[in-house]
């Protein structure tokens, strides 16, 4: 059963742990450059992970037996490793992307393994089926992926993890009002993780935003909507609606919105992004709502029954 | 010499011929489930108060009797869990989520004996019961066994019950919720042989 005590005390330690990773950097004597506020960054959204999963009891079977225990087991620490082995001043921006490519096409793949989906007697699709949806999910995250990192160059600011966050949060709750309990629990310390860094960094008044928190966010918001989308009860359309919503933030560089001042354009960044997320909750609700009913013992009188 | 040649000749056809009858009368006579009368059934407390109730539509098996050795029997027993049935709709699109059943991973329940001895009134098989993923030994008794011919088919019955905590198996203690973690499963199945 769902707890939110326990839910808030998870994301109180992942942001408060996340953060204060960060915020350490600055605590040194000589000033924290951008490559070590962004390292600090992928240090911090990980131990904000670690300490959240603890929070809340998060079962991290090995080896992986189902897709949640694979995202948590194998996705996510090849998500951090890649975004650490980035820093490697010898690894050229083609290999970075080269390492990111190869995990958005095969992350779908790893998720899925051993499901009914994939091929075998069991399989529940054609080979092709399954080699089309292998690449169109791909082809998704790389692309949002891209785009993602792109603006956080292009436009840095905490406002991309906070959408980034906003997405991961709705998708917490989408997947647990579609039925997947725990699948939507996971994703409650990344949501707080990603705001905890985004905070310290901006305390620290970080030149530039780093693209390795950015690409944790995506990868793990990616994979939390793949298991509920696949495992769950989530429908494709709320999965990419929750998925695509950060990408509202490049209404930002319409170019007379550009010149507006900072803080302008991240309220309007995280507005618009707001939207859709707000409509997929309300969508959900309301059809939590109506399918729980009968379950809740909620008595409807006649007249309900007969319109329904 | 001819006639000892021929008598030994005769000996050694007799005995074979004698063996094939031997072992035709004595194999293991091999049934498949008959879906029609077969039911796998559960039910689990509620809150603790009361009892909810629910079914498996699609099982499918197969059992080797050995009437004369039990310990060569076998039993064989393969549940959808997709096709869970607790009468609502909401509740059976839940059971089937990663937090109970995980369906879409474990797309079955198996069980395959191990080991079977007979005892009084049936047998006593012991097996491994795979659910989400977990496999576990568990033993069954099975009521029945009496082979009856009905149109032409020859139809064996059995019976069994047993309780399975959800926790053995691997399920989310966490996600225990309203419903029990013990389940009591009422298995009860025919075979049908030409």
């Amino acid at each position: 059963m769902p707890d939110p005590v326990l839910y808030t005390q998870a994301m109180t330690v992942a942001a408060v742990v996340s953060a204060l990773c960060v915020l350490a950097t600055g605590w040194t004597r000589s000033p924290a450059t951008a490559e070590r506020i962004n390292l600090a960054c992928i240090a911090g959204l990980g131990l904000g992970l670690i300490a959240g999963y603890r929070v809340i009891h998060v079962r991290c079977a090995w080896p992986p037996i189902n897709g949640l225990d694979r995202y948590l087991t194998i996705v996510l620490p090849l998500i951090f490793s890649i975004e650490l082995v980035a820093y490697w001043p010898r690894l050229p921006p083609w290999g970075v992307w080269c390492l990111r490519i190869a995990l958005a096409v095969t992350s779908s793949r790893i998720l899925l393994h051993g499901s009914i989906y994939l091929g075998g007697p069991r399989s529940v699709w054609t080979t092709a089926a399954t080699y089309q949806l292998l690449l169109l999910s791909s082809l998704t995250l790389a692309v949002v992926w891209w785009f993602m990192t792109s603006l956080s160059r292009r436009s840095p600011g905490i406002s991309i993890l906070v959408a980034l966050s906003l997405s991961t949060q709705t998708a917490a709750i989408t997947v647990m009002l579609a039925g997947y309990v725990t699948g939507g629990a996971a994703a409650l310390p990344l949501t707080a993780a990603l705001i905890g860094v985004s905070l310290a960094a901006s305390l620290l008044r970080a030149p530039a935003l780093s693209e390795g928190a950015v690409g944790i966010g995506v990868m793990g918001l990616f994979g939390l909507l793949f298991v509920g989308r696949f495992f769950g009860g989530l429908s494709t359309a709320q999965a990419l609606t929750i998925f695509v919503a950060p990408l509202l933030c490049w209404v930002s560089e319409i170019p007379l919105i550009r010149t507006r001042q900072p803080w302008q354009r991240a309220v309007l960044r995280l507005g618009l992004v707001a939207v859709p997320l707000i409509v997929i909750l309300v969508l959900s609700k309301r059809s939590f709502d109506r399918d729980t009913r009968p379950l809740l013992g909620v008595v409807r009188t006649q007249v309900e029954v007969i319109n329904s | 010499m001819r006639r000892y040649l021929s008598a030994l000749v005769m000996s050694v056809a007799v005995g074979m011929s004698l063996c094939a009858v031997a072992q035709t009368a004595f194999a293991a006579d091999d049934y498949t489930f008959d879906l029609v009368h077969s039911s796998v059934s559960f039910k689990a407390r509620h809150l603790d108060i009361s009892w909810i109730h629910g079914r498996f539509n699609e099982v499918s098996g197969k059992f080797s009797l050995d009437r004369v050795d039990a310990t060569k029997s076998t039993f064989e027993l393969s549940i959808k869990a997709d096709s869970v049935d607790t009468g609502n709709k909401a509740r059976d699109e839940h059971l089937r989520q990663p937090d109970y059943f995980d369906a879409k991973q474990f797309p079955t329940l198996d069980f395959k004996s191990t080991s079977v001895k007979a005892i009084k009134g049936g047998y006593e098989v012991t097996g491994d019961f795979t659910m989400h993923g977990v496999t576990k030994k568990v033993t069954i008794s099975l009521e029945g066994g009496k082979e009856i011919e009905f149109k032409g088919t020859k139809r064996v019955g059995f019976s069994t019950n047993l309780a399975l905590k959800r926790s053995d198996f691997g399920f989310d203690k966490t996600q225990i919720g309203p419903i029990g973690d013990e389940a009591l499963i009422f298995i009860d199945f025919e075979g049908t042989r030409k």
